[in-house]
Order: C-alpha cells, then structure tokens, then sequence
C-alpha cells in the first residue's frame, strides 16, 4: 500500500475543514499510515460476501 | 461500628445493615466523605464531591427507612459516576476542561435509576478526556491505589481508582473498547460491560455509538450484580435499548458450574502482548474453574487479533461528535487525543466500511465460538497497571500504537457483555484482570461464573495499601 504523504494528509484535512499544521501534520501522517497499513493486511476469508451488519438490533 | 470502617463494607453487607437500621444513611456517607477527602488529593479518583447534595440525601434516605419505605439493596448506598454521565445540577465535564462549566438540567437514566433505587451519589469520577483510548488526563491523572506511581487504566479512570479505594460502595463506569474492563483489570475490582442495548445510553457524553455501554465496576460480583440491576432495562429514550425482561441478577448468582462450558480464547491466552505472569495467572484461574466442574476447552477467534485496529478504524465514529471544537478548539485538547482525533477524521470511508464487515466477521466468530461454550475467556490486559508517563510524540508508524495491550475488543466489537475480575497478582503486588465474555442478553451466566471463581478464591479480600 502506498504511504500518504504529508501534503497528501494536509489535503485530506483541508477537504473535510481541518487545517492541519506541523508538529501535529507528522504525528497524524504517521498515525494513518499506520492505521491504513494494520487494515490493509485484514483480509480474511469471507470478507467479500460479509455485510457490514455492526451492532446488534432491538426488536420493534 | 465504627464510621470509618463502613466503607470497608460490600454493597451487600452494608445493605443488610442499613436495611435493619443498624447503622443509618448518613453515618454511611460521613465514612465515605471523610474517607474521600483524606484520600482525594493522592488518588485524583473524583473530579466533583457532591458534599451537600450527599449530606441531604441521606438524611432523606433516612426518613424514607424510618416512614418504613425501603427501597431495595441499594437503598441508602454511596456510588460514584463516570464524569461522562450527565447529572442535573452537577457539573459534567467529560474529563476536559472545554467542559468545566458544563451543567445539566438533566440525570443520565442510569444516574436517575441509581437514585431511584435509593443510591446516593457521592460525586463525578475522573477519566481519561473524552473517554479515547488514550490514558491521557486532561486534569490530574486519577493515581493506582496498588501503587500511586501506576496508571488506573482508562478511561473510566477514576472509577476503578475510587472503587478499588473504598472512596464509593459502587460505581459506574462507562465501556466502549474496554474502558469499564481495563480499570476493573488494572485496580483489581469486578467490571462488567453488559450488552450493547442492555443499558441505556441516554444523558451519557457519546464516545462511540455504536460501542458505548454504560457498566459497573464493583469489588465483588455480587455488588455488581445489584449495581448491574439498577441500571438495566428499556429507555425510550434510547432508541436502541431492548424491550425485553431484566432477569434477577443476583438471585442468578448459584456459583454452581457443573456442567458449564468454558472456551479459552487462544489467539487472546497466547498472544505476544500477554506477559508471562499474566498468562500463567489466568491459567491457573481457568484450571480454578475446571476443579469447580466445568468444562474447559480451547477455542479459536482468528479475528481477535486484529479486534484493536478494527476497533481503531471504527473511532471514525468519535470526532462526529466534536466537529465545532476539533476545528476552533483544537489546541486545547490534550496531545493524544488531538492527534486521534484528527487521525479518525481523515480516516477514509471505504476504511471504514471495510471494518464494518470485519466488525460483522469478527462477530460471527465470537457468536459461533458461543454455540459451543456457555462463556469465553481470556486475559483482560496482557500487562498489569503501568507507571504514569507523559504521553510520547509520534515519531514513526510504530510508535503509533499505544493500546496494544488491551484485548477486550472483540466482545465490544460484538456487543456482546463481558466482565473482568481480578484472578491474581504480580510480583510487584498489581492486581490482573480475568475476563468472561458471554451470549448478548447473558449477563447473569458471565456473572455466575464469575461469582462461582470469586467465591473459591480469595483475592477479592485484598487490599490496596493505601
């Protein structure tokens, strides 16, 4: 997976309203990586036919 | 008997005597403000001790008992509050200054239940701020009564603090990833998470929606059990409580085991986060419940290890809740949470969405390994209690992790209610945290098992010495 790059996360940022500076830029862009890499490697069998079903429903 | 031993008391014993009128409502909480405020300023356990309001309502629980109104088990007995649940005329800040001033007009349900039952709230507990998974404090950092150097866990921080400190007969916590589970585990004390939908959620400050439960920590099961009862059952004002029966938790509570199937989750028991004292304790405590007639067998939760970063991908949820202060106020959240919270922000949808079905498989696992066992256990926290550090700069990907000693996800990540009890110590006295996960809306089975362990062990009497 290819790593964000600092400007990459700044962007992000500013699309969602954040403008996001140094020192916290560094922390955040190693912080995603590292988030998106540890999920990135989660594949396991079934999860193309699973449906995302979170949290457990009261009957109505 | 003497007013500063009354806090030595369970809920239970303390109960019975209040109950007979030997000893009164406002003696009881005497004991436990005197004990508060020699102890308060070593453990950071309250943020606010609600003195007067106290004082008052015990003299009201007192006139209640001499009219021969009683209102049950809890009648008369002094609990503290997560600092995340709202309570009218308090203030509630959510562990953060940004919310000093905040006061609601309103109680939690939970708090209005509490109180129903005739609890009376002594105070607010401190906790890490705005409940992240960090251990960061945004006041003073709530202290380990095993060792004042040691974090409580988090983030219902103060609550395992002032629990395990005899500063509260009971208290409330509140458990999105864990933060009910890993105070209980770190201070030694029994801390339930019950059933996403078991509790209501309204008046509570939002961590996460859809993992937010509001559970007790207690020092015996039985206490918490009784807390447990109080709370539990539909709200309509929270539209995701379930209209189905609360059973007789403590009437539940047999301790017999003949019979019960108890799977040790392996991926959890072995992991590499696990240190040895830790693991051999918890061994030992399912050979403990083996001898009391169940039947142990190792089961397999693949996903389990990978519960935390699902989890973490999921915290999306948590800056929705903040988008006006996270984009004005930045500078003014602790560093840890500052950098979470933005890191959650950008997280991208399809991540997300990937987790949610990862959440879905991880919760069939946990549901499949359940048909064939009545509870699953595991080790609460891989580590006991650490020493209280500044929280570290991120300087690489790796330091970016900082929770990985946690494994109490996957029942969060199921909504499924799961409890930590305390099945040993460490060479340096700390207290380790077994945990029980069971069937959603199988609250009582997790406590009976353990109050059948609690009962054939003795490391509930201990005390923290402080």
């Amino acid at each position: 997976m290819k790593e964000l790059t600092k400007d990459e996360v700044r962007g992000l940022g500013h699309a969602v309203g954040l403008e996001i500076q140094d020192p916290e830029l560094t922390e955040v862009t190693y912080s995603l990586n590292a988030l998106l890499e540890d999920l990135d490697h989660i594949n396991p069998p079934g999860l193309d036919k699973v449906e995302p079903l979170p949290i457990l429903l009261p009957p109505r | 008997m003497e007013k500063a031993e009354i806090p030595f008391l369970s809920v239970s014993q303390l109960s019975e005597l209040i109950k007979s009128r030997q000893v009164s409502p406002v003696e009881v909480v005497e004991g436990y403000l005197e004990r508060i405020d020699r102890l308060n300023d070593r453990l950071y356990a309250y943020l606010t001790v609600c003195r007067d309001q106290a004082v008052e309502a015990a003299r009201e629980s007192e006139r209640e008992l001499a009219r021969g109104e009683y209102r049950g088990p809890l009648h008369g007995v002094p609990v503290a509050a997560k600092d995340q649940l709202n309570t009218a005329g308090i203030r509630t800040t959510c562990g953060t200054p940004i919310f000093n001033d905040f006061v609601p007009d309103e109680d939690a349900t939970v708090i209005a239940k509490l109180k129903s039952a005739g609890a009376i709230l002594l105070g607010k507990l401190n906790m890490t701020e705005f409940g992240t998974t960090s251990l960061s404090h945004a006041f003073d950092t709530a202290r380990n009564p095993w060792d004042l150097e040691r974090f409580t866990g988090g983030s219902s921080s103060g609550s395992g603090g002032a629990t395990a400190a005899f500063m509260c007969a009971t208290s409330l916590g509140e458990d999105t990833g864990g933060s009910v589970r890993g105070p209980a585990a770190w201070c030694g004390l029994v801390g339930l998470r019950p059933t996403w939908g078991r509790v209501s959620r309204h008046g509570l400050r939002p961590g996460m929606w859809s993992m937010d439960t509001i559970g007790p920590l207690s020092r015996t099961v039985e206490d918490c059990a009784l807390t447990l009862q109080a709370i539990a059952g539909h709200d309509p004002n929270d539209a995701y409580t379930w209209d189905v029966p609360v059973p007789d938790y403590r009437a539940a509570l047999d301790g017999n085991l003949a019979g019960k199937r108890v799977g040790v989750v392996k991926e959890l028991l072995y992991a590499d986060v696990v240190e040895p004292e830790v693991r051999d304790a918890v061994s030992q405590s399912v050979q403990v419940l083996a001898e009391l007639g169940a039947q142990v067998e190792e089961v397999s939760l693949p996903l389990a290890r990978h519960a935390n970063t699902i989890s973490s991908v999921l915290r999306v949820e948590a800056p929705t809740n903040y988008r006006e202060l996270i984009r004005e106020r930045l500078q003014e959240i602790a560093h840890d949470n500052r950098i979470s919270y933005l890191t959650w922000s950008l997280t991208p949808a399809l991540a997300y969405y990937k987790a949610l079905k990862l959440r879905a498989l991880l919760r069939q696992e946990v549901l499949a390994a359940l048909e064939n066992a009545d509870v699953l256990v595991m080790p609460t926290m891989g580590i006991a209690a650490p020493k209280i550090e500044p929280d570290p700069i991120i300087d690489s990907k790796e330091s970016s992790n900082r929770n990985r000693a946690g494994l109490t996800t996957s029942f969060s990540l199921a909504s499924s209610p799961a409890l930590s009890i305390c099945c040993g110590f460490t060479s340096e006295n700390l207290p380790i945290g077994l945990q029980i996960g069971g069937k959603p809306f199988a609250e009582q089975t997790v406590l009976n098992v353990a109050y059948a362990y609690q009962q054939a062990t003795d490391w509930h009497g201990r005390r923290p010495p402080i």
